[in-house]
Formats: structure tokens, sequence, C-alpha cells
């Protein structure tokens, strides 16, 4: 019975995942979004799947979070509207394109980063944590306009403001993912 | 066979091809031949061959060209199998590879004036076209079909070091306003804008 109950916990947390993924996909088509590069993980991976089943979102698998962003730069300096999906740990990792290319260049993208480690990950843990302490003075100190988000509520408006707001600047903005988005 | 040649060569040659560049010297000789609009000088190790692998999968119809060097690529090597996953026919990289930091003022030693080989490597990441040129005709003969033709080309041109860069003045042109003279000329090409957003 145990096995029972676990395996149907399991498909609800599914169920909210999968639907919070599909509206943040439908987000990023509603604000124009149509290009994006990512290193999968395990947070926000629902979105995957859903984008492949359409073509509206040109996607870019990548081997570092590092490349993730200077491909995304041009990308978006031939015309595409960009985003960049990857880990907390990714930010750290492409620290460097970030503050080389994308802020030094004023290129405007979007970085959905998955805010593990921080107070509201629901899966947080040692592995974790240290990675989520230090994300807001990171992005602080290289300028970086932020929004954490916690739940789907007006996400998709949410998504919308963020990707005016990019191409308002001319540079990254970043979106955190925490509490519902990492059940 | 010398950077510097070769980029004589092929300025000339670039017309309505998109060029990236990376870092020192190469980004100053190659500013000085060509006045292209549609260069983009980076300025930055480790980002060139991405940024046009960006460039390629937005404009395919485009033909792009990155300009990279041995100690750029070392810095990012997790590009080459991405490059060769994403496999963009319309992008052609050239890494000039003179073995040394040239940078450094002390002619420090890359890897590759070690023991790495970048075609290998290239290879090993499934880049199944990269090829090594060792002498300027043959330079010549490899650079111009990668340059006007279509499928994805890696080509190491092995260099002797050269330091005549140093005696190029900088320009004044700055990140910002080569990048948007760039989006411009593309803006112009394309027929479509390139940054969303009005005043």
């Amino acid at each position: 019975m145990e096995a029972l109950s676990g395996t149907g916990a399991s498909q609800g947390v599914e169920i909210v995942e999968t639907e919070l993924a599909s509206r943040l996909v439908n987000g990023l088509r509603l604000a124009g979004i149509n290009f994006m590069t990512y290193l999968p993980e395990t947070r926000l991976s629902q979105i995957l799947p859903i984008m492949r089943e359409d073509s509206s979102i040109q996607l870019a698998p990548v081997a570092s979070e590092a490349e993730g962003v200077s491909i995304a730069a041009g990308a978006a300096l031939g015309g595409k509207q960009v985003a960049c999906y990857m880990e907390g740990t990714g930010v750290y990792v492409s620290t460097y394109a970030l503050l080389t290319v994308a802020e030094r260049f004023g290129v405007p993208m979007l970085l959905l980063v998955s805010y593990v480690g921080s107070l509201s990950d629901q899966r947080n843990s040692f592995l974790y944590v240290r990675r989520g302490t230090r994300m807001i003075p990171v992005l602080e100190a290289l300028g970086l306009e932020y929004h954490v988000l916690y739940d789907g509520e007006n996400l998709e408006t949410r998504i919308k403001d963020a990707v005016r707001m990019m191409h308002a600047l001319k540079l990254p903005v970043v979106l955190l993912f925490t509490g519902e988005f990492t059940v | 066979m010398i950077r510097y040649e070769c980029f004589e060569w092929m300025a000339p040659r670039i017309v309505n091809q998109i060029v990236v560049t990376s870092l020192s010297g190469q980004r100053i000789e190659w500013g000085h031949l060509s006045k292209h609009e549609g260069n983009l000088l980076l300025g930055s190790m480790g980002n060139a061959l991405a940024v046009g692998v960006g460039l390629a999968l937005a404009l395919p119809h485009r033909r792009v060209i990155v300009l990279e060097s041995d100690g750029s690529l070392l810095l990012s090597l997790f590009n080459l199998p991405t490059l060769a996953n994403l496999g963009p026919q319309n992008l052609a990289v050239f890494v000039f590879d003179n073995q040394i930091y040239s940078g450094t003022r002390i002619s420090e030693p890359t890897a590759t004036a070690g023991k790495a080989n970048l075609e290998v490597i290239a290879k090993g990441a499934g880049i199944d076209t990269a090829v090594t040129v060792r002498d300027l005709e043959e330079f010549k003969k490899t650079a111009a079909p990668a340059l006007d033709g279509k499928g994805l080309k890696f080509v190491v041109v092995k260099v002797e070091e050269s330091r005549g860069h140093r005696r190029i003045e900088r320009t004044n042109v700055d990140l910002l306003e080569n990048k948007y003279r760039f989006v411009r000329y593309l803006e112009k090409t394309e027929g479509k804008p390139i940054f969303l957003g009005h005043g």
C-alpha cells in the first residue's frame, strides 16, 4: 500500500510539473522567444519534451552554460529572440560569457534559471544550498536584473515583462524559478 | 606562413559573409585589413566560435566565418562537440594556430606547441571535415571553397608567430559601436529588425 500511495503522490507531482511546464513554454512563446540554448537540469526539465513537440522555439543543446550564453548571444545578434535555460550552477559557469559577451556587447537574452539551493527550493540539501545562497549577490555583482518566481501566478505575464525588460535594457534578464517549480 | 598574409588574401573575398573574430592579434589585424560592416570583432577569448554558431543557426542562408586562435579554442573545447552535433552547414571556422599565447608578449606556448592536435580533437568531437593546412597555397586552396561554399568547415591553420599586429594602430571603434554597426548591417541586408523595442 505504501508503494501505491507513493506512486499516487509521485503522479500528482508530475501533473503539477507538467502543467507549470506547459504554461512556462506557452509564456515563452507568447513573449516572442523563438530560440533557446539549454543544458538540462532537474527542476524545470519538463519544458524540454513540450518544446520538442513544437517547432516555434528553435532549440540548441549545449555542453556548457558558458557556450549556451555565447550561442544565444550570436543568435540574438542574428535576429532571434533568445533564452538560455540552465541550472543555477550554470550562472557561475557562464559568468565570463555573461560579462564579456552579453553584458559588454549589450545583448538582450532571457535566462531561465532553476534556483537550486534557494530558501524555497523544495529539494534543497547540503548539495545545493551554497549555490543558492550566493546567487543573488553574484547576479547583482554582474549588474543583471532578476526576478524570483515562487509559483505559477501570472506566470505568462511575468515572462512577458522580463522579455520586455531585456529588450529595453539590451541586456540579459534573469528569471529564477523556485518554490512550486522545484517540487 | 603568418596569419597576416592569410588575412590579406581573405579580406577582399569577404562580400556578404558574416565574420566573427576572437581576441588579440587577429582581432587587430583583421580589423585593420577589413572594413566590412559584417565584422563582429568580439575581443573575447573562448567565445568567437560559440557566437558564430549562434549567428549561423539564426541566419542559415548566410555564410558565417569564424576566425579563432589556438588559445581561444583551447579555453572552450566544449564548443567542438556542440558544433559537431548542431552541424550548421553555413559555418566555416579557421583556427589560426601559432602555438603561443601571443598576448603574453613572452610567447608562452599553448598546448598545441606540445602534444595537442586541434584537428584530431575536432575530429574526435565529431567534426569529420576538420583539416590542417601548413602553407599559404594549401591555405588558399582550402579556404576558397570554405569562404563561399556550403558545408561545415573546420580548418586549423598552422602559422608562425608574428608580432606585426603590435605595430598596427588600434581602432577607436569600441565594442558597442561595432555591435550597432554590425546589427544595422544585418538589418539592412536581411530586411528585418534585429533589436526590438522603440523609444
